[in-house]
């Protein structure tokens, strides 16, 4: 066998290759698709997007001048952007809310042993995995306000004398759209928070049991801190996606009625392909990114990551 | 077999060496006659359609009129590819802007003003006046299509509006089995049929294009027919469309709840589960009445939409057509012989047939025996009289006036008039707010392309 002569400071790797320089050659060679194909499927539409938006191009496919910061200007002072803005904020945290309530009740059932649990585990998921055009049908026909079941069950259970227009309401709206969403994501967070709750110790409740906690006191002393780092990610990256829902929205409501539920996403889509506005809705992506991306660097900075077993995050 | 072994076998075999040659000359003749088939086999002029029709019905008839004339056809070829109204202004523009377009694109008059914007619709009153040659167009068929001293597409198939009834459920509540004639007595019938869960009509309110199409029903029924007045201005806000408002509101008391959510599906769906008295909707509710409902056809009545005694009969008319967004002149010449294939009346009766009832003929011979035979149809001939006859009375919002506003591909686009009504009944404004509301938003949107010369 042929030995390899190694410099001083060199890692075997770098003695195999010859030098640092050839080595950092290597790597970047290993990370140039990926870097291109970044570049290509998001670099390059994001600063076509950020240009855009200071054209007043209308139709997709249109020639549009340069108008400098002018749809900026419009877009901030219109009504119905801060509206819409408001509605993507009751979306996201209010849908967020009800996620977490909802998730937490179902991880901690889950958690503990009962017959058919692994039944549960495993099909708590469907509503997560359904297609979203299924589950747009699926609802639509069951809030059917002249034939579909829930109404029947409302008024057959005396809950109110005539059906409800849930989708075609202003005020039942939002909340059933939120309840919607809400219903198809908690199982997937249920499932990481149950993975975060198996993290935990056994030990940590039996030793707080004999220092006499109750319940109530070992969830928000034990299981609560420990599920810190889970209910972090999930918190940062399942507000970004809830803002960014666009698809369960348009197939149920369009963003109606009377724009009772239009969220940016929505708003973005109706200026850009109904209103032909492609320039103003480019401004309104290039807003919503820039909340996002301060949503995010507030959120990194200031909401603690928590601890693991082994130490702080 | 190497041709050595061929010749020598030829030989052996009792054959002249000028029989071989003689061969082998006549293969080399033939060979660049061979070559040039192949080569016009791969020239083949294809045609890619876009169409929105979806369902799988209109897909396979329309599949069985292209294979007729594929089959006719040595150099030319035609494809469809379906598509949904739902995304087919985007799919569009960015297929335009990336050049990868279809050659043909069904359209309806204010989607052409659209797309028209990108360049790429060609105009077509070659092809157009090719076909009225021998088949000869009806006028509120080409009309709306006609703009900036060209025709934009081709037009292919008319829809228009009916009020639909059911003939024993007026029985059950002592009406008889006639129609309502006016506005008074419409709603009068409205308001008897409304009972026992069961509602005297539908009158939707959502966001939809239905929605755009009933209500502009009504705005004709009650002189509202031009969304712009003769200098192009938009002229929404009219004491005659506060008015009809007014009574659009007044009728969706007697409409069933969740008429502010309504697509398409449903208004049909009541009226043949007998939850619904009347709709007011194109033709397509002939084909599954019998089926859906187990009433015999002679229970679905059908007449034109009543109006006020001010007023006038008339209710929406589509002209749905076919633009060209190729300007390659073998294309164009492709296209030309399609059309002509097309609108061969026994073809064109084929085409119409994707959707009895609700694809109407735009040609003066497309009402033809082969159309009106078919098994749907022949069951209502009195209905099929009535939409015929009521197509002479089809208008299309913004498309009434010789010059179009290009804003009505986004007040379209928009459902401005669907808002409006949304307005007056699910925000509960009083009509004469909603309606200048509407001028407003409507003037935005005109305001904000040029207007076309």
């Amino acid at each position: 066998m042929q030995a390899t002569t190694r410099r001083a400071g060199q890692t075997p790797l770098e003695a195999i290759r010859g030098d640092r320089g050839s080595a950092a050659l290597f790597g970047y060679l290993f990370v140039a698709p990926l870097i291109l194909w970044l570049v290509i499927t998001i670099a390059l539409p994001l600063v076509y997007s950020v240009f855009l938006s200071f054209t007043d191009i209308g139709v997709v496919g249109t020639e549009g001048a340069f108008i400098g910061l002018d749809n900026y200007r419009r877009i901030v002072a219109e009504p119905e952007f801060r509206a819409a803005f408001v509605r993507s904020l009751v979306w996201a945290f209010g849908g967020g809310l009800v996620q977490i309530v909802l998730a937490f009740a179902a991880a901690l059932t889950l958690n503990q042993a009962f017959r058919g649990q692994r039944f549960a585990r495993t099909w708590i998921i469907l509503s997560w995995i359904v297609p979203t055009i299924v589950i747009a049908i699926m609802w639509r026909w069951m809030l059917n306000a002249t034939f579909g079941i829930v109404n029947y069950l409302i008024t057959h259970l005396g809950l109110s004398a005539v059906p409800i227009d849930f989708l075609g309401t202003p005020q039942w709206a939002m909340p059933t759209l939120v309840l919607i969403n809400a219903w198809r994501w908690f199982p997937f967070l249920a499932l990481l928070i149950l993975a975060g709750l198996q993290t935990i110790p056994e030990e940590y409740y039996q030793a707080a049991q004999i220092d006499g906690a109750g319940p109530v006191k070992r969830f928000f002393s034990i299981t609560l801190p420990l599920l810190q780092p889970v209910l972090y990610v999930t918190g940062l990256i399942g507000t970004l996606w809830a803002f960014n829902i666009f698809d369960l929205i348009w197939l149920m409501t369009q963003g109606g009625p009377v724009s009772a539920t239009e969220t940016l996403p929505v708003l973005i889509y109706d200026r850009a392909f109904n209103g032909f506005a492609l320039g103003e809705a480019s401004t309104i992506s290039v807003l919503l990114a820039l909340f996002l991306l301060i949503y995010s660097v507030v959120f990194i900075r200031f909401v603690p990551a928590g601890e693991t077993e082994g130490g702080v995050l | 077999m190497g041709t050595d072994q061929q010749m020598t076998k030829s030989l052996a075999t009792g054959h002249s060496r000028r029989r071989v040659l003689q061969g082998a000359a006549a293969l080399a003749m033939a060979a660049p006659m061979l070559r040039a088939a192949r080569t016009m086999a791969q020239e083949k002029v294809q045609l890619v359609l876009w169409h929105m029709e979806q369902p799988p019905n209109r897909v396979q008839q329309f599949q069985k009129v292209l294979d007729a004339f594929n089959a006719s056809q040595d150099g030319i070829e035609v494809k469809q590819q379906v598509q949904n109204w739902e995304d087919i202004y985007q799919k569009a523009t960015s297929a335009i802007q990336a050049g990868r377009q279809p050659d043909l694109l069904f359209t309806i008059p204010d989607f052409t003003t659209a797309i028209k914007q990108t360049g790429a619709v060609q105009p077509v009153e070659d092809l157009v006046d090719a076909i009225a040659a021998d088949h000869k167009f009806l006028e509120p068929a080409v009309q709306p299509y006609r703009y900036e001293d060209h025709t934009w597409a081709v037009p292919l198939y008319g829809m228009v509006q009916l009020l639909w009834y059911r003939k024993d459920m007026f029985e059950a509540a002592g009406l008889g089995r006639d129609a309502p004639k006016d506005w008074d007595q419409l709603r009068e019938y409205a308001e008897k049929l409304t009972a026992d869960g069961k509602f005297g009509i539908g009158i939707t309110s959502s966001k939809h294009l239905y929605t755009d199409q009933e209500f502009y029903s009504f705005m004709i029924t009650n002189g509202g027919k031009h969304l712009f007045a003769e200098d192009g201005k938009v002229d929404f806000d009219t004491p005659n469309n506060v008015k009809t408002l007014a009574f659009y509101k007044e009728l969706s008391k007697f409409s069933p709840p969740g008429s502010s959510s309504w697509t398409w599906a449903e208004p049909q769906a009541l009226l043949n589960t007998g939850q619904l008295a009347m709709a007011i909707e194109k033709g397509q509710f002939l084909g599954p009445f019998e089926e859906q409902s187990g009433r015999p056809a002679e229970d679905l009545g059908a007449a034109p939409i009543p109006w006020p005694p001010d007023g006038e009969r008339g209710s929406i008319y589509y002209s749905n057509g076919v633009m060209l967004l190729s300007d390659d002149q073998a294309k164009r010449d492709a296209t030309g012989e399609f059309l002509k294939f097309l609108f061969q009346p026994d073809t064109y009766a084929e085409f119409l047939l994707a959707e009895p009832g609700l694809f109407l003929p735009v040609t003066e011979d497309g009402d033809s025996p082969a159309w009106r035979q078919s098994p749907v149809l022949a069951k209502y001939p009195d209905a099929v009289d009535l939409l015929v006859e009521q197509s002479k009375y089809g208008y299309l919002f913004g498309f009434t006036r010789d010059k179009i506003n290009p804003g009505i591909g986004q007040i379209s686009a928009e459902n401005m008039l669907a808002q409006v009504v949304q307005m007056a009944i699910v925000q509960d404004q009083t009509p004469e707010e909603a309606v200048a509301a509407g001028q407003k938003m409507m003037e935005a949107a005109a305001a904000s392309v040029q207007p076309s010369s």
